[in-house]
């Protein structure tokens, strides 16, 4: 059984579809991305998943059961953040964190300790909310939305206000999350470049449609993609290479050739190569970014 | 249940704008004994018999004003009809701490009931200002315990200061006038008589028949909060309501239409002081109509609080 199973889910507000018949399923230990530009209806999106807006159509199962009709329990197992990170400004980190962490029974003291040091906040937790900056409050919203051990982490632009740093912290965390805690994470981004490094599937939505998915360590593997070989003598393997393949597809310059192969053929080049004397010192793949990828879908509109 | 409500007190006592509002109502209390010092009442001198003729002159005067109010005419007379039966008794009227609050509970509950206005105005309709209601909808409880557990704790803020009010009233006016008099009587006249009844059970009587104000103020504030979302519409709108509220109830005081005017029925002391100041109009019709308001302000809010999308 799918951890989260969306199906033509569908908001409409006055004649304006901005959710219009997503459909998808994302199962337990899996990072889902969801990339679209501002206005695609990511947040709308989730803000369904969660019951804070009613849907005009569809359904939502979390672990099988409808979300929307068995809120409280289905909740129990989702930490989500929607948007920016808000808190009680006036209050503490901390007695922000007991706030939530009260609204679900069998939170103990030392799972909040426990999430504190995960997030790193252990030196400013007793500090007031007010005074953090965006990417404390966006640690905070992790401690809080991972308190009760979730098995379904929603959160929608996480990485906004985070430096790379903080980025790759993050992509740590989710990581570690999704792999040893088996936990399903949804993250929303704008950002491409992100969504490829954090994500193992990525859907994308424009216009409130959700018009791909993608396996992003796929991609390479059964897709025709630009390979680099550092070798020494570039024109010698020309040669080589125009034995096995036309000669159009092949680019040189004066340390590499690249040739548009996949990703299985990689392994048999680089032996012919070999075989005829030719240093081979680097064999590197040339990946169609997830950029790429979404300029070819949408035409490049919107962005 | 018993951790949201928890939640709730934790968010209105760790802000230092509730502290200052707790202050103010102390304050009032303050002023009130000071107030009564300064215009030499609460000591017992020997001449108190001319004070009493003297005063009762003054209300004869204040009594057959033209202008004077309903409500003017009959404090008077009650005021006359009390200080004949001090007279004749031999009694020296004397004011304690007990008696003190006595006389101060019904303004400490308006007191309260404005400043709990700011706390219920504010309840819900803050979480949506910072956004916070995000985070507190999807936590795994329903909308509706949200709802009540708020408006459960601004019920509580409500009845916890008048209490913390009532007990000013009782320790800082005992340290001034004194704490002798609470196995005196509270002497009141009812029917051109005067009556006794145990100085607790007129304290106790006097908190507890005011609620109703204190209910009706917070539970409009509470509901524009969780229907319009705005703090300061529903702040702004549930002060004026209660202030002329209060003050017409006061002014038309015996007025036939008031029975249909709910700030007419939200003090319910006339009922164990008095008459009622409209004919016919029983306790039980007064319970009702308050019901009635209170059941129409929530049937308004509860399906929008429930309901809306959180955008
Ligand atoms: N309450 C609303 N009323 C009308 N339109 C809305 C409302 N909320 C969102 N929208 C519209 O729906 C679209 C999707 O918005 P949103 O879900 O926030 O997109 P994203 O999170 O992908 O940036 C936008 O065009 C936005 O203007
Ligand atoms: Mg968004």
């Amino acid at each position: 059984m799918s951890l989260l199973q969306i199906r033509d889910l569908t908001k409409k507000i006055g004649n304006k579809v901005i959710v219009d018949q997503v459909t998808l399923n994302m199962d337990k230990g899996e990072i889902l991305g969801l990339l679209g530009p501002n206005g695609a209806g990511k947040t709308s999106t989730i803000r369904m998943i969660v019951s804070l807006m009613s849907k005009s159509g569809g359904q939502v199962l979390i672990n099988g059961t409808d979300a929307h009709a068995n809120f409280e329990q289905t909740m129990k197992h989702v930490g989500v953040i929607v948007e920016n990170p808000d808190f009680y400004k006036y209050l503490s980190g901390f007695d922000n964190l007991i706030h939530f962490s009260r609204m679900t029974p069998g939170v103990t003291e030392v799972r909040i300790q426990e999430v504190i040091a995960l997030v790193g906040l252990e030196h400013s937790i007793g500090d007031k909310v007010g005074t953090y900056s965006l990417g404390m409050r966006q640690r905070l919203g992790l401690a809080i939305a991972l308190v009760h051990k979730p098995s379904l982490l929603i959160l929608d632009e996480p990485t906004n206000g985070l430096d790379p740093a903080g980025i790759r912290e993050l992509r740590g965390h989710l990581t570690h999350l999704a792999q040893k805690e088996g936990v399903g994470i949804l993250i929303s981004s704008h950002l491409m470049s992100e969504m490829e490094i954090m994500c193992d599937r990525v859907a994308i939505m424009q216009k409130g449609k959700l018009i791909n998915i993608y396996k992003i360590s796929d991609m390479a593997a059964d897709e025709r993609t630009q390979v680099q070989f550092e070798v020494d003598r570039p024109d010698l393997a020309v040669q080589i290479l125009q034995t096995l393949m036309s000669g159009d597809e092949i680019t040189t310059d004066q340390r590499h050739i690249q040739v548009s192969i996949t990703k299985a053929h990689i392994p048999e080049i680089s032996r012919k190569l070999m075989e005829a004397g030719i240093n081979v010192f680097g064999v590197h793949a040339v990946q169609k970014t997830l950029e790429d990828k979404f300029m070819e879908i949408t035409g490049g509109e919107d962005h | 249940m018993i951790s949201f409500i928890r939640n709730e007190n934790m968010k209105i006592y760790k802000r230092k704008r509730t502290w200052v509002m707790i202050a103010i109502v102390l304050l009032y209390v303050v002023l009130q004994i000071v107030n009564l010092k300064t215009a030499g009442s609460g000591a017992t001198n020997d001449n108190w018999r001319a004070q009493l003729e003297q005063e009762n002159v003054q209300f004869g005067k204040e009594a057959t004003k033209t202008d004077a109010l309903n409500i003017e005419i009959k404090q008077a007379e009650k005021h006359i009809v009390l200080n004949e039966y001090y007279l004749d008794k031999g009694i020296p009227p004397s004011t304690n701490g007990w008696s003190f609050a006595v006389s101060q509970v019904r303004n400490i509950i308006f007191a309260v009931s404005l400043i709990s206005i700011i706390i219920a105005g504010e309840i819900v309709a803050a979480e949506f200002v910072s956004g916070t209601i995000k985070l507190l909808l999807t936590r795994s409880a329903s909308r509706s315990k949200i709802y009540i557990s708020k408006y459960a704790a601004a019920i509580l803020f409500g009845l916890m200061l008048s209490v913390a009010g009532i007990l000013t009233s009782i320790l800082l006016g005992g340290f001034i006038f004194g704490f002798n008099g609470l196995a005196d009587s509270y002497f009141y006249v009812k029917n051109q008589s005067v009556e006794e009844i145990p100085m607790l059970q007129a304290l106790l009587a006097g908190y507890v028949l005011n609620i109703p104000f204190l209910l009706i103020t917070i539970t409009l504030a509470f509901m524009i909060s969780a229907a319009f979302r705005s703090t300061t519409f529903s702040i702004v709108i549930s002060l004026l309501v209660s202030l002329t509220g209060f003050i017409i109830a006061i002014a038309m005081d015996g007025w036939s239409w008031t029975k249909y005017f709910v700030f007419s029925h939200t003090d319910l002391t006339p009922y164990i002081y008095g008459n009622p100041s409209v004919d016919g109009v029983t306790l039980s019709f007064s319970l009702i109509f308050i019901g009635i308001h209170l059941a129409v302000m929530y049937l308004i809010s509860y399906p929008i609080f429930v309901k809306r999308d959180v955008v």
